[in-house]
């Protein structure tokens, strides 16, 4: 049979006449603390962002409450402002725009969420250039909106900043070519598009940069060494859309990010075919330059050669004519040692030769000569 | 016999309460001031039918409260409705409950009120201080002037897998107004009228003699006693007559001020069992088992149970004898076998009925073996 302690009865109606621990009449108020406690908690977090918060009458455009955001960028008081409507705080010059802006939605679809900027003026007048997201919403069966600014002031700089440096890019004279780490192309600017025969430069964008080399390995070697090394300059030869090769000139560098990782490599391109061309040149002329001066000194030795030998003659006979010929032949040698100073006398042409001649065994040989007419000359 | 004091710590509990002619037509008005703005309607379908529900939709709409009417209901509520009901609450986001009817949907909407609100099966909830979350909002109107669920911290829900009565007790789920109007009860057939009337003299007499009772509850008790007894047999004969209603409703009004603060009895706690396991009116079951156990308590309070005697009045050497004669001019004359109560049942019967918690307040600690012999008594 049951039989229960009567310590437990005796507890149990001790509860029933009410006497318990939590034998209370219902009460909201406890949960009421602490949903106001967490209304409160919530509301701090609200004042604490960076973004400005407006709760707006959707019927009147009066403010229904603004978080202390609100307050600090516009100088206005949580008071003065709930007095206000948000058209007052948009600039004079903004305004028309703006209530368009408002009109033309005003038939969405609640809870849709819509951004635009606009310029909103504080209590002393600085303009404040925001963008505003607003969507509307109800609570307890009133429309409201709510309006989320962003003080863009810091953004616009940066982005006018960013369009300087793009447009410099753009319009750099070199080609200048962006690639992932891959070597994938991210941006190639006009010259670089122009350089390599294509009309568009954005359709360069995802291909490899290896295709831009007539050896597609120096592609790849180039990606290596600078994600290895970060920079490097060298100069190769490119090929273009329609596959004629030619001359350039990679200068390049990687941009790392602040970890230190490669973010992506650029490289400045330069179409260095007609110094290529102007060198060939150059190293021809002077390698025909040496020849002819070897000849030219072959030749002062095959006169001079059998001048000595009629000199010779001419100094063993006694004949009228002998003082004749030692004459002609005197002046014959002064032509031809005249000529030797002055090939001595070109220094420029010598230091030149000497500094950017190919260094053929015919220059040389045509120094030493020289050098051997000039001490037999002093 | 638990020797009483009236020094010892009592506490009085009641909700507001407006009674009169027209109350009804108030509830829009509360439920705006309660804040209520989705309203869930807790009814039944007889009630609907006599048009009572409708009553309170009226009332609403002119108040500008939407509503969403629950009904399925049966009478001695299932945990299963509540939960339904519970469902429907949230998913209609509703903010307050108003109930209009008698004892099984004021009793389910306090269960909907406690599940809804703490989203947990309302079985959990069974015994007593259970309830820690604040309900919502409840305005109750009676269309029946017996069970006091409108005014009690008691909610009486079926838990039907093991069929059995769960008593929820928990002054949380004391209603935040009544609005008591005598004109419901006038749609009230007779045997509902004579059921409901007789679970209101039980709560007086087993509040009167309760071993919880105090100085306050013994005042609403006795006053109830007074009223029943002569208004409810007027009532029955002039079942459309106001003011013979109205007693009634106040009777049922005191009665269950008294017993839910002073707790109830055996009869109640033998009720509760009987109803879990047959499905019976909840007057009747008390109805056929209050002489009996006013027999069997006797001895632990003579005195007040001579009071009772001497209120009910007529020729009847016992109070229990003169409640048993009031019964039967009510036309009650049967017994619980007549009800299909079957002997080999009791054992199990008075298991349940000594778990029951009204047990606790019974002026005399009755062992299984008596309860048996109790229900053996009125078979
Ligand atoms: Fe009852």
């Amino acid at each position: 049979m049951h039989s229960d302690p009567p310590d437990d009865r005796d507890a149990l109606r001790e509860k029933i006449i009410g006497l318990g621990e939590t034998s209370l009449h219902k009460s909201y108020y406890p949960e009421l603390q602490n949903r106001l406690a967490e209304l409160e908690r919530f509301r701090a977090l609200l004042d604490q962002t960076y973004d400005a918060i407006f709760l707006i009458h959707a019927e009147t455009g009066m403010l229904a409450d603004v978080n202390a955001t609100v307050s600090a960028f516009l100088g206005y008081s949580k008071k003065e402002l709930l007095k206000k409507s948000f058209i007052d705080l948009v600039a004079e010059q903004r305004k028309a725009r703006f209530i368009e802006y408002v009109r033309k939605r005003s038939d969405l679809v609640s809870g849709s969420r819509q951004t635009c900027t606009t310029v909103l003026v504080s209590r002393d007048g600085t303009e404040i250039p925001m963008e505003i997201t607003v969507r509307e919403v109800t609570f307890s069966g009133k429309r409201y909106v709510t309006a989320i600014a962003q003080d863009i002031t810091e953004r616009l700089l940066a982005e006018r900043e960013l369009r300087i440096k793009e447009s410099a890019l753009e319009s750099s004279t070199n080609g200048i070519l962006i690639a992932d780490p891959t070597g994938a192309v991210m941006y190639a600017n006009r010259s670089f598009a122009a350089m390599f025969g294509c009309e568009e430069a954005s359709a360069l964008t995802g291909r490899n940069l290896e295709a831009f080399f007539a050896d597609p390995a120096v592609g790849g070697e180039i990606t290596a060494h600078l994600l290895d090394d970060h920079a490097i300059v060298r100069e190769a030869v490119g090929l273009r859309e329609g596959g004629s090769p030619f001359h350039i000139q990679v200068s390049g560098s990687t941009v790392l990010n602040d970890a230190g990782q490669p973010l992506c490599i650029m490289l400045i391109v330069m179409d260095i075919t007609e110094r290529i061309l102007a060198e060939q040149l150059r190293r021809e002329t002077y390698a025909q330059l040496g020849k002819n001066i070897e000849q030219f000194a072959i030749l002062g030795d095959h006169i001079r050669n059998p001048l000595q030998v009629i000199v010779g003659y001419a100094e063993m006979i006694d004949d009228p004519f002998a003082e004749k010929i030692l004459d002609e032949s005197r002046r014959i040698d002064g032509f031809i040692t005249e000529l030797d100073r002055g090939w001595l006398r070109s220094a420029n042409v010598r230091q030149f030769l000497l500094k950017h001649g190919d260094g053929s065994s015919s220059a040389r040989k045509i120094r030493f000569r020289f050098l051997n007419v000039k001490e037999e000359d002093s | 016999m638990i020797p009483r004091n009236q020094l010892d710590l009592r506490k009085f509990v009641a909700p507001e309460f407006i009674c009169g002619r027209g109350a009804l037509e108030l509830a829009g008005r509360y439920a705006r001031n309660f804040g209520m703005k989705q309203v869930l309607l807790v009814t039944d379908r007889g009630v609907r039918a006599a048009g009572w529900a409708g009553a309170v939709a009226d009332s609403l709409t002119e108040a500008g409260v939407s509503f969403t009417v629950f009904d399925a209901i049966s009478p001695n509520p299932r945990s299963r409705q509540v939960m339904v009901g519970a469902e429907v609450y949230v998913a209609e986001e509703c903010n307050g409950i108003i109930t209009v009817g008698g004892g099984s949907p004021m009793d389910c909407a306090k269960g909907i009120g406690i599940a809804g609100s703490s989203r947990r099966d309302i079985l959990g909830f069974e015994g007593i201080d259970r309830v820690s979350v604040p309900t919502p909002p409840l305005i109750c109107i009676p269309t029946t002037a017996g069970s006091s669920a409108d005014v009690s911290q008691f909610a009486i829900i079926t838990d039907e897998t093991r069929k059995r009565k769960v008593a929820i007790v928990s002054k949380m789920i004391v209603p935040d107004i009544s609005l008591l109007d005598p004109e419901p009860l006038t749609t009230m057939p007779r045997e509902l009228t004579v059921d409901t009337g007789m679970d209101t003299l039980s709560h007086a007499v087993e509040a009167y003699v309760s071993n919880a009772s105090s100085p306050m509850t013994d005042v609403h008790a006795l006053e109830a006693i007074r009223l029943l007894t002569s208004a409810l047999p007027a009532a029955i004969a002039e079942p459309e007559n106001l003011d013979l209603r109205f007693s009634t409703l106040l009777a049922s009004l005191h009665a269950g001020l008294a017993f839910s603060n002073a707790s109830l009895g055996a009869v109640h706690a033998m009720a509760h069992s009987l109803g879990g396991a047959y499905d019976l009116s909840h007057g009747r079951c008390n109805a056929l088992l209050l002489e009996h156990v006013m027999a069997a308590n006797y001895g632990a309070a003579s005195d007040r149970y001579d009071r009772i005697g001497a209120i009910i009045g007529g020729g009847e050497t016992t109070p229990a004898e003169r409640v048993a004669a009031f019964r039967r001019t009510l036309g009650i004359t049967e017994t619980l076998a007549a009800a299909g109560v079957r002997e080999d049942a009791i054992p199990a019967l008075a298991a349940a009925a000594y778990a029951d918690p009204c047990m606790v307040t019974n002026p005399h600690n009755l062992t299984c073996e008596e309860i048996e012999r109790i229900y053996d008594d009125a078979l």
